[in-house]
C-alpha cells in the first residue's frame, strides 16, 4: 500500500490540474499557434512572442504597468504601515477600526469600479462638481492626468486597509519586551522603529508587498469601468491589453502568447522583490 | 553603583474594574549597593511585577522607589540607570552582536572611541569576542542571553540590573556556563543585581541575600544559609530545600520541666531554650526538621525518649543519596530522611527515627518560634 499517499493526493491533483494546469498548457499551446476565427489554426513558433513584444501598445502598457505598480507600492505600503501604528492598540477603537477598514475590501472590484464611475462623471458626480468649485477642470474621459490618478486613488482607497489589517497583525505579535528592552536602553521613537517594529514586521512587510505587487499587476476592472482604458491608452495596463488582443481582437494565439509573458514577469518581479527583502537589512556590518 | 529601596510598594491591576487582581500586597525591601540579590517564589506571585517596578516599566499604585535615597517613582525607565535582562533574548536582529553592545552607548551619544573600548571589555569579560561581527539570529539562545546581559551593563552609569528569569530559553546543560558568566560580570563591575526566579537552585547559587514571595507579600529576605536553617515560616521551610523541610502536626506536652511536642503516641523533645516561648494550650502547632537532620536507625536502639519507630513507604535514589519517606508508628505522620547512597534499607522496613533538637524548628500557626 506505498501508493496510498497518492490516492489522498488525487483530488487535489484533479483539482489543480483542471483549475491550473490544463489551462496553462492550453494557454502554452495556443501562444504558439496562428488563431484567427474561421481560419485553420497552424503552428507559428514564437512567431506571437516576438510580435506582441515588438507592438508598440503592448511596449505602452507594459511601461504604464510598470509605472502604476511602483506608485501603488510606495503609496500603500507606507500608508498603510503608517495607519497601522495609528490605530489603538486594544479598547473599544479597535473594533471599529477593524470594521472600517473592512469595508473596502468586501466590495467587489466592479462596483468600486462603478462607485467611483459615479463620483467622478462629468455629468452628475460629485468629484467634479468640488473641482469646478474651488476652479480646477477635472475631466477622466478627457484628462490622462485626471484619469490616471483617479484610478491610483481607487486602488489605494479599496486596498491600503489591506496592507492596514496585515501591518496591524504584525505589530500586535510583536512581544512589548522589545520595546520595554529599547526603552531601557534610550532609544529614541525612530530607532525603535528602524530597529525594534521595522525588523519584526520584515516577514508581513514582504507579504503586503508581495501580494500587492501582484494585484496590482492584475488591475483591470478599475480602468475598464471607470474609462474604459482612456482617455486614448493612458490606463490601459497589462491585463486589458491582453484581454483587448485575445477577445476583442480574436487573436487568441496572441493573447495567449501576452498571457504568458505577463506570467513571466509577475513571477520574476515577485522572486526579485522576496529575495531583495529578506535580506534587507539582515545581520552584519551595519551602520552606526 | 546604588543602594535600591523598594518602600510600602503596592500594586493592583485593573483597579476599579471587575478583574481588579491585587499583585503586590505590601513590601518593604532594601538591595544594599553592589550586592546581588534574588527574588524568589511561585509562578505568579508578583515577582515579575516588582521587578518591572522597580526598572519603572510599571507604575505602583502605591509607594515608592529609592535609588541611593532619591525618589524615582515617577521617572520612567529610561532615566533610572537600570538594566533589564527578559525572560528570552530580546536582541536587535538587524544589528550584528557589537551593533547590539554599542547601542545603549550609541543612544547615550558616546564617543565611537569609548564604544569600541567599552564593548571591547563587555566581550572580554563574558566571552564574546569570536562572536562580536556574527548576526545574532544565527546564535543561540544562551549566546543572545549573555549579549542582552552585556546590552545592560555596558552603560558606565549602569546602577543596577534586573534579570527576569533569564535562563527560561537555556537548554540546562548551558546554564551552568551561563550563570558562572552572569556572577562574574556582576562581580566585575559591582553591580547591585536582582535576580528574578521560581528555581530555588539559581536563587542561591547566584544571590548572597535571597527575597521570596508568596501571594504578593514579602516573606523573609535572608542569606541563602539562612532561609535554609532558619525559616521564618512553614512555607519557607517547605519551599527552600529539596525535598523541602518535614512539617508533622503535633501538640505541647511537658515533661520534666522540659518541652515535648506531641504526635500521636510519641514525643519529641524539643530544645529547652524555647520553653519560655511556649503555651501549652496552643493548637495549630508543627514541627519542622530537614530530611538530612533526620537519624535513621535500623536495628531497634531501645531508647525511646529520642527515637520514634516508623515504617519504610518508600526508597527514592537520587545518585548520591537516598531519600526514605516512613510512617510513624500508630499515626499518619509521614517523615522525609536523606541517607547515604550505600545505606540498606528496603520498603516496608522498621525504622527508628531521630529528631535532634538542635536542628529542630517549631512553628506556631505557620510562624517560626525562635528562643
Amino acid at each position: 500500500m506505498k501508493q496510498r499517499p497518492w490516492l489522498f493526493l488525487l483530488p487535489a491533483l484533479l483539482l489543480v490540474s483542471i483549475s491550473a494546469f490544463i489551462p496553462l498548457m492550453t494557454v502554452m499551446n495556443y501562444s504558439q499557434l496562428t488563431l484567427l476565427p474561421g481560419t485553420q489554426p497552424y503552428f507559428s513558433g514564437l512567431e506571437n512572442f516576438v510580435a506582441i513584444l515588438q507592438d508598440p501598445a503592448f511596449q505602452g502598457a507594459l511601461g504604464r504597468q510598470f509605472l502604476f505598480s511602483f506608485l501603488v507600492l510606495i503609496t500603500e505600503i507606507p500608508l498603510g504601515l503608517g495607519l497601522a501604528l495609528c490605530m489603538p492598540k486594544d479598547g473599544p477603537g479597535v473594533g471599529v477600526s477593524l470594521v472600517l477598514l473592512g469595508i473596502p475590501l468586501l466590495i467587489p472590484w466592479n462596483v468600486v469600479g462603478i462607485i467611483w464611475r459615479v463620483f467622478t462623471r462629468s455629468d452628475i458626480g460629485v468629484l467634479p462638481e468640488v473641482f469646478e468649485w474651488v476652479g480646477v477642470t477635472y475631466n477622466v474621459s478627457q484628462f490622462t492626468g485626471d484619469a490616471w490618478w483617479t484610478v491610483l486613488a481607487m486602488d489605494i482607497w479599496h486596498w491600503t486597509p489591506l496592507v492596514v489589517l496585515i501591518c496591524y497583525a504584525g505589530l500586535q505579535a510583536i512581544p512589548e519586551e522589545y520595546y520595554m528592552a529599547a526603552k531601557i536602553d534610550r532609544a529614541s521613537p525612530w530607532k525603535t522603529f528602524r530597529y525594534v517594529t521595522l525588523p519584526n514586521l520584515r516577514g508581513v512587510l514582504i507579504i503586503a508587498v508581495l501580494l500587492r505587487l501582484m494585484d496590482s499587476f492584475k488591475i483591470y476592472a478599475e480602468p475598464f469601468v471607470l474609462t474604459g482604458g482612456g482617455p486614448g491608452n493612458a490606463t490601459t495596463f497589462l491585463s486589458t491589453y491582453t484581454s483587448r488582443m485575445a477577445i476583442g481582437g480574436f487573436q487568441m494565439g496572441r493573447g495567449a502568447a501576452t498571457s504568458l509573458i505577463y506570467f513571466f514577469i509577475v513571477i520574476l518581479l515577485s522572486f526579485v522583490i522576496y529575495i531583495i527583502m529578506l535580506n534587507l537589512g539582515q545581520g552584519a556590518g551595519e551602520e552606526s | 553603583m546604588a543602594e535600591i529601596e523598594v518602600r510600602d510598594i503596592r500594586h493592583v491591576y485593573d483597579q476599579g474594574t471587575p478583574d481588579e487582581t491585587v499583585a503586590i500586597e505590601r513590601i518593604n525591601l532594601t538591595l544594599e549597593d553592589g550586592t546581588a540579590n534574588a527574588l524568589l517564589g511561585p509562578s505568579g506571585c508578583g515577582k515579575t511585577t516588582l521587578l518591572q517596578i522597580i526598572s519603572g516599566l510599571l507604575q505602583p499604585t502605591e509607594g515608592q522607589i529609592l535609588i541611593d535615597g532619591e525618589d524615582v517613582t515617577d521617572k520612567p525607565p529610561e532615566e533610572r540607570d537600570i538594566a533589564q535582562v527578559f525572560q528570552f533574548p530580546v536582541i536587535y536582529d538587524s544589528m550584528d552582536v557589537y551593533g547590539n553592545l554599542a547601542f545603549p552607548l550609541r543612544n547615550g551619544g558616546v564617543s565611537e572611541n569609548e564604544i569600541e573600548t567599552r564593548v571591547q571589555k563587555i566581550a572580554d569579560l563574558l566571552e564574546l569576542n569570536d562572536i562580536l561581527h556574527s548576526s545574532p539570529s544565527n546564535l543561540g539562545p544562551e549566546l543572545n542571553q549573555l549579549v542582552a546581559l552585556g546590552r545592560g551593563i555596558i552603560r558606565a552609569d549602569t546602577s543596577a540590573i534586573l534579570f527576569d528569569e533569564p535562563m527560561t530559553d537555556v537548554e540546562p546543560a548551558r546554564k551552568l556556563t551561563i550563570r558562572r558568566r552572569v556572577k562574574e560580570a556582576q562581580q566585575e563591575f559591582g553591580i547591585t543585581a536582582l535576580y528574578v526566579t521560581h528555581d530555588q537552585h539559581e536563587a542561591l547559587t547566584f544571590a548572597e541575600q535571597v527575597a521570596i514571595m508568596k501571594d504578593g507579600n514579602l516573606v523573609q529576605y535572608d542569606t541563602g544559609k539562612n532561609l535554609y536553617q532558619s525559616p521564618v515560616n512553614t512555607f519557607i521551610g517547605h519551599f527552600i530545600g529539596s525535598p523541602g523541610m518535614n512539617l508533622l502536626d503535633c501538640t505541647l506536652t511537658q515533661h520534666n520541666g522540659t518541652p515535648r511536642a506531641q504526635l500521636g503516641p510519641h514525643q519529641v523533645p524539643l530544645a529547652s531554650a524555647l520553653e519560655p516561648h511556649l503555651d501549652l494550650t496552643w493548637t495549630d502547632c508543627q514541627i519542622g526538621i530537614r530530611p538530612n537532620s533526620v537519624t535513621v536507625q535500623v536495628a531497634d536502639p531501645h531508647d525511646e525518649s529520642s527515637y520514634l519507630p516508623a515504617v519504610v513507604d518508600q526508597v527514592e535514589m537520587l545518585g548520591g543519596f537516598q531519600i526514605i519517606t516512613a510512617t510513624l508508628t500508630e499515626t499518619s505522620v509521614e517523615v522525609k530522611a536523606r541517607v547515604a547512597h550505600d545505606f540498606a534499607i528496603e520498603e516496608g522496613a522498621s525504622v527508628w527515627l531521630s529528631f535532634p533538637a538542635s536542628d529542630l524548628q517549631f512553628f506556631h500557626e505557620e510562624q517560626a518560634v525562635t528562643a
